[in-house]
């Protein structure tokens, strides 16, 4: 799998890197998938090799729905990385997916860091980025092979309250 | 290890200047600061024949430094990391010298962390090839530890009401301390106007709630407590240490909540116990001041104040000088400069010693006038143990246990 430069950053994702190829490559056919634990049945993200809550490592992909909540979040006013400099002020979300929430214990669910972004993929204004807000995940194409999930806004009612810092 | 305690010492303190332009190398600095904290304890260059450093590959390797000292070394690990690796290096320093491998441990940081390489990545390294578990953050403009934490910190807001104004105290406090530092990069006082008007970096922080990077070398001296009684300074004795305690997780912090709890929910149940106390007993803390938020949740997560009461608790005075419990008395990194979180163990073992190096004329023999005003003494009165919160990220840090 080739290199995707994004942003001013190359993307490297070898054929050997086990966790995170096919990841991508399905994020590039716009379906999310995470590691489901052929143990415990818990899915985990980031993908990794074994289960965090069981350590059996025997794990297949399953695919989620793309729905989830605002858990967190940062409004980025000072680009660090060069190319995010043109984006800035960006927000970066925490996004508790609606699979598995409060599992296996109350304060876990999966939990996904995105961007939150309008539906042609520029930084959702601050005025709308807030703690209960829902969301659907949006694939970014970078290339023929990888895509980046990112997070827009579903104009559904919020989760409990709302919450931003004010 | 309850066997441990009181049964090692901090020696010998050192450090260079703090600036933004040293103009030296790290190896240069290095060497100034392990001097330094020879003298202080009045070592010679036989005596030290263990070394320990830290670095980000910023530093100079301690075979490199170790014969600039004149020392030859039986022991020696340059271990990678930031932040908490202090606290985790004095118990490797204990452990190496109980196993035999060694008598008497310098353990350093040398960093030109301003002219050379800065902390938060930015230029070519902000630019850097993704791959591997970095490719769940950085390529969302996630990559600097303000980037990474904030979503914690954002989350204490949401969960417990705390303000930006409550946080701000951590700075006016620190600013206050910073006043009474000669050594201090930044000795003026802020008020909470000054936090909350100052630009923001990424939200919730503030310019003003961000250390201040800086160019310095810092170094202690271990050793055991038998050897101790033949030096110069009082020793001053390790009643507990625990390092790099980690959340579940820790490949992923996000996964596992709640996002506000910090490591000290796991690492004050090791320190505590192993030193026989409880947060009630300690007179002086050092918490971990990457940013002003840091230091609120690691006091609450060690017990301090309980969970969610860290914005009152910051903004109540306790932890200004003259409090009940003051907090980074030198400035900390906020003030006096970044060293990944040395200085604040050396400031609380001069603390300790009674010899704060304050205005007060007479501070070397421990003469203080105890009077907290701009420009004055920064010696805490009787202060009898004091502790350090090592902060690296919220779901890895690590504690340390003095008293005199
Ligand atoms: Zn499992």
């Amino acid at each position: 799998m080739p290199n995707v430069e994004y942003r001013g950053m190359n993307l490297i994702v070898p054929e050997n890197d086990s966790e995170w190829r096919e990841y991508l490559k399905m994020a590039r056919e716009h379906r999310l998938v995470m590691r489901k634990c052929s143990a415990c049945g818990l899915l985990r993200y980031p993908p990794g090799r074994g289960c965090p809550w069981c350590s059996t490592l025997g794990w297949s992909w399953q695919e989620v729905s793309d729905k989830g909540t605002i858990h967190s979040y940062e409004i980025v006013a000072q680009a660090i990385q060069p190319g995010f400099r043109d984006w800035a002020p960006y927000p970066v979300v925490v996004v508790e997916l609606d699979e598995q929430r409060g599992r296996p214990t109350q304060d876990e669910g999966l939990r996904m860091v995105g961007n939150l972004v309008t539906p042609d993929f520029r930084p959702e204004g601050e005025e709308n980025v807030a703690i209960g807000q829902r969301v659907r995940v949006l694939f970014q194409d970078l290339s023929p092979e990888i895509a980046l999930p990112q997070f827009t806004l579903t104009g559904e009612p919020p989760e409990g309250r709302l919450w931003r810092l004010a | 290890m309850g066997l441990l305690k009181d049964r090692y010492c901090i020696v010998g303190v050192g450090e260079t200047e703090y600036s933004r332009n040293s103009g030296r190398s790290t190896r240069a600095m290095a060497v100034e600061a392990i001097r330094k904290a020879m003298d202080d304890g009045g070592l010679s260059p036989k005596d030290v024949d263990g070394m320990l450093s830290y670095h980000q590959n910023d530093s100079t390797p301690s075979l490199i430094v170790g014969p600039d000292l004149g020392t030859r070394l039986n022991f020696w690990v340059d271990m990678i990391g930031g932040g908490s690796s202090i606290e985790a290096l004095v118990g490797i320093a204990m452990g190496a010298i109980e196993v035999g491998m060694c008598r008497t441990v310098a353990i350093f940081r040398s960093m030109n962390g301003y002219s050379e390489l800065r902390i938060g990545g930015t230029g070519a390294r902000g630019a850097a090839p993704v791959r591997g578990q970095d490719l769940a953050t950085r390529p969302y403009g996630m990559s600097s530890p303000g980037q990474a934490f904030a979503p914690s910190f954002m989350r204490h807001m949401c969960d417990y009401g705390t303000t930006s104004e409550q946080v701000a105290h951590v700075k006016v406090a620190h600013s206050k301390h910073a006043s009474q530092n000669p050594k201090a990069f930044y000795k003026e006082r802020v008020t909470v106007g000054d936090v909350l008007n100052s630009r923001w970096i990424v939200k919730p922080l503030h310019l003003l709630d961000c250390c201040v990077e800086t160019d310095n070398a810092t170094c202690l001296i271990v050793t055991s407590a038998e050897r101790a009684r033949d030096l110069r300074p009082r020793p001053i004795s390790i009643m507990g240490v625990a390092g790099r305690v980690s959340k579940p997780r820790s490949d992923f912090a996000f996964a596992h909540g709640p996002l506000s709890r910090v490591a000290g929910y796991y690492a004050k149940d090791i320190v505590f116990p192993m030193a026989g106390i409880g947060p009630e007993d300690v007179n002086l803390t050092g918490s971990y001041d990457a940013f002003t938020f840091t230091t609120m949740l690691q006091l609450e997560e060690y017990g301090f104040c309980k969970k969610g009461e860290g914005g009152a608790y910051v903004s109540s005075g306790i932890i200004e000088l003259g409090g009940k419990r003051p907090n980074n008395t030198s400035g900390g990194q906020l003030c006096e400069g970044y060293t990944h979180g040395m200085n604040l163990v050396i400031e609380n073992v001069r603390q300790l010693r009674g010899t704060a190096d304050d205005y007060c004329p007479g501070w070397a023999e421990g003469k203080h006038s105890y009077d907290y005003s701009p420009g004055k003494c920064r010696q805490v009165k009787d202060v009898e143990i004091a502790m350090n919160l090592g902060w690296s990220r919220p779901e890895t840090g690590s504690a340390l246990i003095l008293r005199r």
